[in-house]
């Protein structure tokens, strides 16, 4: 911790080498940046790009089909050797199995890099520039290139460049949201105020903003070793934790790989032990493990991420990395910022109060009136100080914009009152015009009101009118009249109490309150020639007539109550974490349902019952309103037992190092927790977070790097828009998986049978890649497409542990039910094309060793004819076409009863008869179409190169299977119906995934 | 227990299914004919003896040991055409092929085993191995329903020219159509293919030397012999070496 708040200008400059007047020379600035490096944050550490690319090499099953192929190539190696005769086939699956690894390897790898793109737009930052006096002489130069020493010049509106020491200041007030999440500005002065550099007033912080105000300093800490830049770097400290997607496809990648394994070395050995060659029981191995690998599963998972990755840009969540598009799915905690996510971030009047009523005021984003009652004259008399006490000015040009759009040079509140006034005036321009301006003296922190004197538009007037602003308390002590319907009353105490009421009542609303007065200056003393002078005030700033009080707030986005209770029932907690005040931050959480209508605090409670705090009981409080202050002195216990306890929680005047300890809280729970920030020191949390979610209009560069998702339009609705999408994906993808593993098993079968049985072949490993990689890539991408079953947004977040994607009744049903009928059937193909050629069945038992052996050209089959074998290889590559085609047939089956898991598929489609061509997911029949077309073009168009084994096939071939798919299809039926009828019986826990 | 009872359930229906399905489909065959005989258009050639290394024959002349597996397989490949088993087939009309659509049994037409000449084991016990001249059968696959046009024929030719010395039995290596065609294994259960004997009469010189024999059948259009994939179909390619 450094002092340099401490000490005198002189020690300054003695202690950085430099002089306020002249400021460092060139070549001592070239030195110390030479020594300290540039004035920016290091970036966080890439990977290097081909580190990302083996990774994808090597990753999910991609080892499992490199020692496939190591295999193939060894076995190559040994035949070779050996002088066999065909040993290239071996070369070339070992050269395909290799492919189909880079391949997919290349696709993810590209995959990844888009997403990555797409963020990259948003680093490029524009270079700042910062105004230095070096050499004597003012220059401007870009902010990378200060150092510690340099004399900086800041104006309002500037960024600040680096930590700076202030010098100079006039009026100068920084905003130190980034840093502290306190969204009041706060002013800045050369004195030493405060021990803790952090509170005192006289230091700027890398990356705050200045406000409003000039001044000079002297540079202290540049790049890293600002504050800013000590906490980036704590970020980077903070382990990016894995993914639920990604603990799932793992788990679901082990699975797969556990079952190839184990069937591999099984039968490895029953062949070894029935005496098979050592060579040929390694190429069941492989064939057994190409069978087992589901190839395009995992390209089709990146595809379907990716779709709803571009779904959700469409709907303003940008996602950076694909696998969070289902984490936000998964979400069970949602700790939300206040200011700009949840509300609409622009000061807004909510409530007026005169002639002793309040009145509300439209506060929704696009007023273009206000409905409350305007016929009041104590309405006209307000109306009119609200437009003339006021600076706030459009900037010229926005004529054609709504009101609400247009932009305003002014603070806050006084940008609300004007744009109140506009919207229920007209031309707020043309009345100041009107009535036009003579004195005014501005709003300070001393007098806490603003003045100004104009001449009024009534020719008939010629009475000064001075119109005057403040804090409603002060602006009363200088009132002797209040009024009530055009006319002035005294201001007695029973009116006095009416105002109190009202103010206390705003006030509790969390809004900040204004007062209004005027005083039309007797013409007698105050003849138009009077030269008003606002340094002796020499006119009348008491006794002057109340005449009402406005109260603003920032006002929630229309849209957030909505989405707020579409998370309560879809059992999402939402938390609000916010830098405000927590009667403001409570106002809001009750005006968007974070804290519900019912619901109260423990200090409500003691409130209604007139107890103390302490006495009552903290579990009957469903919501809490935690301040920052004594979540400092919390342990974790304590903060555990809040988060347990209570269902509607909203965290107050928190800095945003707090947030960390909230996430983690959170996380201790069990929760997948998402966060929004958008200083740079929420780049903790949002790294800490499951899902950290970035401000994309409001959010610092620091915040967006580290967050996973960027939210475009700050708007905490589109986060549920995102819930929802990443909860289809989930269900989706379990769709997609359980399609893809059915097929599996009827390609594993044929392996085991030619093992044990010692059948002719009945399905090579090249077609089986064509079937993985081939047929069933558009269909399996299809489902990605598939509407939700039921409202997906009125069940719970799904359990971490409990809720697998890939569970044990998804396995079971895929692999043991649909997965054998699918054997069946295609065995039944197979069967029937080696019968119709002169193989009966019963002489396809045990032929194995004659059928392959090149020396045997005159094998004999069931009628008597012999057969030379490359007319046997010839059959037996009818034989794989069959087979494949009986899949391909009854992958239609499988992907139409996989479009939905509990509903009829006649429910999902809400077409019945017309359930052909005219459904919801039309994607659907993209991808049977696509599957059967390729599987034609196989058949027919590459049916003459002997390389790919296909051969073209008898055209009622194709329909052996047909049976069998309306089997799989009623069977699934009759499976949803028994789910959907006996809820939670046997059959329910058994066969629904 | 109830898992157990499912998959019970469950796979014995599916077994039933399975069952049920192959049958209905056998019952859709013949069993006399195969439904499809397009994967076998044309016949492909083999020889006996064969022996087990890849179609290489490796002998002794002096050595009766180094050929016995080859002459008890002729021997054994011969026992079928013995004019004991032949009582019942008939003699057939040469040179025409012999149709018997209409008939319910069909019959077989006798193969003279004497046609075989020196080769057919008769008159030299080791089918000319002992001597110098070994003896191979070549024989075309059986196809039913096959009817070779024209005048087919085998003809042998070594690749290292004038190694050795052929003789054909019959005369000219000629197959008889009248053993055409076939009716299948059930119809036509006496059927015997007819034969060439191929008699290499290897030179001297070219004793110890690997020769390389192809045989092909010519003479009929509708037999193909020079299919780029298979290198058995119409023809067959083996090897002698003979030392003394």
């Amino acid at each position: 911790i450094q002092d340099d708040h401490k000490l005198s200008t002189e020690e300054l400059e003695e202690k950085y080498g430099t002089s306020i007047s002249k400021g460092l020379s060139s070549a001592r600035a070239a030195e110390i940046l030479a020594r300290d490096g540039p004035n920016s944050l290091t970036p966080p550490k890439a990977t290097p790009e081909i580190v990302k690319f083996l990774k994808q090499m090597v990753g999910g099953f991609s080892i499992l089909l490199w020692i496939g192929a190591a295999f193939s190539w060894i076995s190559f190696g040994i035949q070779f050797a050996q002088g066999a005769e065909s040993p290239f086939d071996n070369l070339y699956l070992g050269v395909v199995l290799a492919l189909v690894v880079i391949l997919t390897g290349i696709f993810a790898y590209y995959q990844e890099a888009k997403s990555t793109n797409i963020m990259a737009s948003f680093s490029k930052m524009i270079p700042q520039q910062a105004v230095v006096i070096r050499d004597a002489e003012k220059k401007e130069l870009s902010a990378d290139h200060l150092v510690v020493g340099d004399i900086v010049e800041i104006k309002g509106g500037d960024r600040i460049p680096a930590d700076i020491r202030l010098i100079f200041t006039q009026g100068c007030k920084v905003d130190n949201s980034s840093l502290t999440g306190e969204s009041e500005p706060q002013s800045r002065s050369c004195d030493f105020t405060h021990e803790n550099p952090l509170e005192t007033r006289n230091i700027a912080f890398y990356s705050t903003t200045c406000v409003e105000g000039t001044a000079t300093g002297i540079v202290i800490n540049t790049g890293d070793r600002t504050i800013i830049g000590r906490i980036a770097s704590l970020a980077s400290g903070v382990g990016n934790e894995k993914t639920p997607i990604a603990i799932e496809i793992e788990h679901f990648v082990y699975l797969v790989a556990g079952v190839a394994i184990s069937i591999g070395v099984l039968f490895f050995i029953i062949s070894v032990s029935m005496r098979y060659k050592f060579l040929d029981s390694i190429i069941f191995l492989i064939g057994i493990i190409v069978a087992n690998v589901p190839e395009g599963l995992l390209a089709t998972v990146t595809v379907s991420l990716s779709l709803t990755a571009k779904r959700m840009a469409k709907k303003n969540c940008l996602v950076k990395n694909l696998e969070a598009v289902e984490t936000l799915g998964s979400t069970s905690i949602i700790c939300s910022d206040k200011t700009g996510t949840l509300t609409q971030n622009r000061m807004t009047v909510a409530h007026l109060w005169f002639d002793d009523q309040i009145y509300s005021a439209d506060t929704s984003e696009d007023q273009t009136t206000q409905p409350f009652d305007q016929t009041s004259k104590t309405w006209a008399a307000l109306s009119k100080i609200v437009t003339l006490c006021n600076r706030a000015e459009f900037r010229p040009g926005q004529e054609s914009l709504p009101i609400m759009k247009r932009v305003v040079a002014g603070d806050a509140s006084e940008t609300a009152l004007l744009k109140f006034a506009e919207v229920v005036l007209g031309d707020v321009m043309d009345i100041r015009a009107r009535n036009k301006k003579v004195a005014e003296i501005p709003f300070n922190s001393t007098n806490k009101f603003q003045l100004s004197i104009h001449e009024t538009d009534d020719p008939n007037d010629q009475r000064f009118l001075l119109v005057m602003k403040g804090a409603p308390e002060r602006i009363l002590e200088r009132c002797s009249t209040i009024m009530i319907n055009g006319k002035e009353e005294p201001l007695d105490s029973e009116k006095a109490e009416a105002f109190q009421t009202a103010y206390m009542e705003l006030g509790g609303m969390g809004e900040r309150v204004l007062g209004f007065c005027h005083l039309y200056l007797p013409e007698n003393e105050f003849p138009d020639t009077y030269s008003f002078d606002t340094d002796s005030m020499n006119f009348p700033t008491s006794n002057l007539c109340f005449v009402g009080l406005l109260s603003m707030i920032d006002p929630p986005r229309s849209t957030v109550p909505d989405a707020v209770s579409k998370c309560r029932s879809a059992g999402i907690k939402v938390i609000m974490v916010t830098g405000d005040h927590p009667i403001t931050a409570k106002a809001i959480a009750k005006s968007v349902g974070i804290i519900s209508a019912t619901s109260e605090t423990v200090e409500d409670m003691a409130k209604r019952l007139n107890l103390p705090v302490e006495r009552v009981d903290r579990r009957q409080a469903t919501a809490a309103v935690v301040n920052g202050m004594e979540l400092k002195d919390m342990s974790l216990e304590q903060l555990d037992e809040i988060l347990c306890n209570h269902s509607e929680i909203v965290f107050a005047r928190t800095s945003p190092q707090q947030k960390l300890i909230i996430v983690e809280g959170c996380q201790r729970q069990g929760a997948v927790v998402a966060v929004t920030g958008d200083g740079v020191n929420d780049s903790p949390a949002l790294k800490k977070a499951d899902i950290g979610i970035a401000m994309g209009i409001a959010g610092s560069d620091a915040a967006k790097n580290a967050a996973d998702m960027v939210l475009l339009d700050d708007n905490f609705a589109s986060i549920v828009t995102g819930v929802e999408e990443g909860r289809l994906i989930f269900d989706n993808l379990k769709k997609t998986i359980a399609y893809t593993l059915t097929k599996n098993i009827a390609e594993l079968c044929p392996f085991l049978i030619y093992i044990i049985a010692s059948i002719p072949m009945p399905i090579g490993t090249i077609t089986i890649l064509f079937i993985d990689l081939g047929t069933d890539i558009i269909p399996s991408v299809a489902l990605a497409y598939e509407k939700a079953e039921s409202d997906i947004m009125n069940r719970r977040p799904r359990n971490k542990k409990k809720d697998r994607l890939v569970n044990e009744q998804l396995a079971v049903y895929s692999y043991l039910h649909i997965g054998i009928m699918q054997s069946v059937g295609a065995f039944v193909t197979y069967f029937t094309v080696y019968a119709e050629q002169g193989f009966l069945p019963s002489t396809l038992l045990g032929v194995r060793v004659n059928w392959e052996s090149n020396a045997i050209n005159d094998f004999e089959d069931s009628y008597g004819q012999e057969w030379t074998k490359y007319q046997r290889m010839y059959l037996q590559w009818t034989g794989y076409t069959a087979f494949f085609v009986s899949i391909t047939i009854q992958q239609v089956a499988d992907l139409i009863i996989r479009k939905t898991r509990r509903n009829s598929i006649f429910q999902q489609e809400t077409c019945n008869l017309s359930f052909w061509f005219s459904c919801r997911n039309k994607v659907i029949w993209v991808g049977i179409f696509s599957q059967i077309g390729i599987a034609l073009i196989l058949t027919y168009g590459l049916g003459h190169v002997t390389a790919l084994n296909f051969t073209p096939l008898r055209f009622q071939y194709w329909f052996v299977a047909v049976p069998f798919a309306i089997l799989i299809w009623v069977y699934d039926e009759v499976r949803k119906l028994f789910i959907r009828r006996y809820p939670g019986s046997w059959w329910d826990k058994n066969m629904y995934y | 227990g109830l898992i157990l009872l499912f998959y019970l359930v469950f796979y014995g229906f599916l077994a039933a299914l399975f069952t049920f399905t192959m049958w209905v489909m056998l019952q859709t065959l013949s069993s006399d004919i195969p439904k499809y005989r397009d994967r076998i258009a044309s016949p492909g050639l083999m020889i006996s003896p064969k022996p087990d290394t890849a179609l290489e024959f490796y002998f002794n002349k002096s050595d009766s040991q180094s050929y016995a597996e080859y002459v008890s397989t002729l021997r054994q490949f011969l026992e079928t055409y013995d004019d004991s088993k032949q009582a019942q087939n008939i003699d057939c009309t040469p040179g025409k092929v012999f149709d018997q659509n209409e008939e319910a049994v069909k019959k077989a037409c006798r193969f003279n085993i004497s046609e075989l000449g020196q080769c057919s084991g008769k008159e030299d016990k080791t089918f000319g191995y002992s001597r110098g001249t070994p003896c191979v059968l070549v024989k075309m696959n059986r196809i039913i329903g096959l009817k070779p046009e024209g005048e087919p024929y085998i003809q042998c030719s070594p690749k290292e020219e004038g190694a050795v010395q052929i003789n054909y039995f019959p005369h000219g290596g000629l197959i008889d159509l009248m053993y055409f065609p076939y009716y299948g294994k059930s119809l036509h259960a006496h059927y015997l293919q007819p034969l060439v004997a191929v008699q290499l009469a290897i030179n001297s010189n070219s004793t110890k030397e690997e020769i390389t024999i192809e045989c092909k059948i010519l003479g009929s259009p509708n037999l193909k012999n020079e299919d780029d994939r298979d290198k058995f179909l119409g023809r067959i390619a083996f090897k002698v070496q003979m030392t003394e």
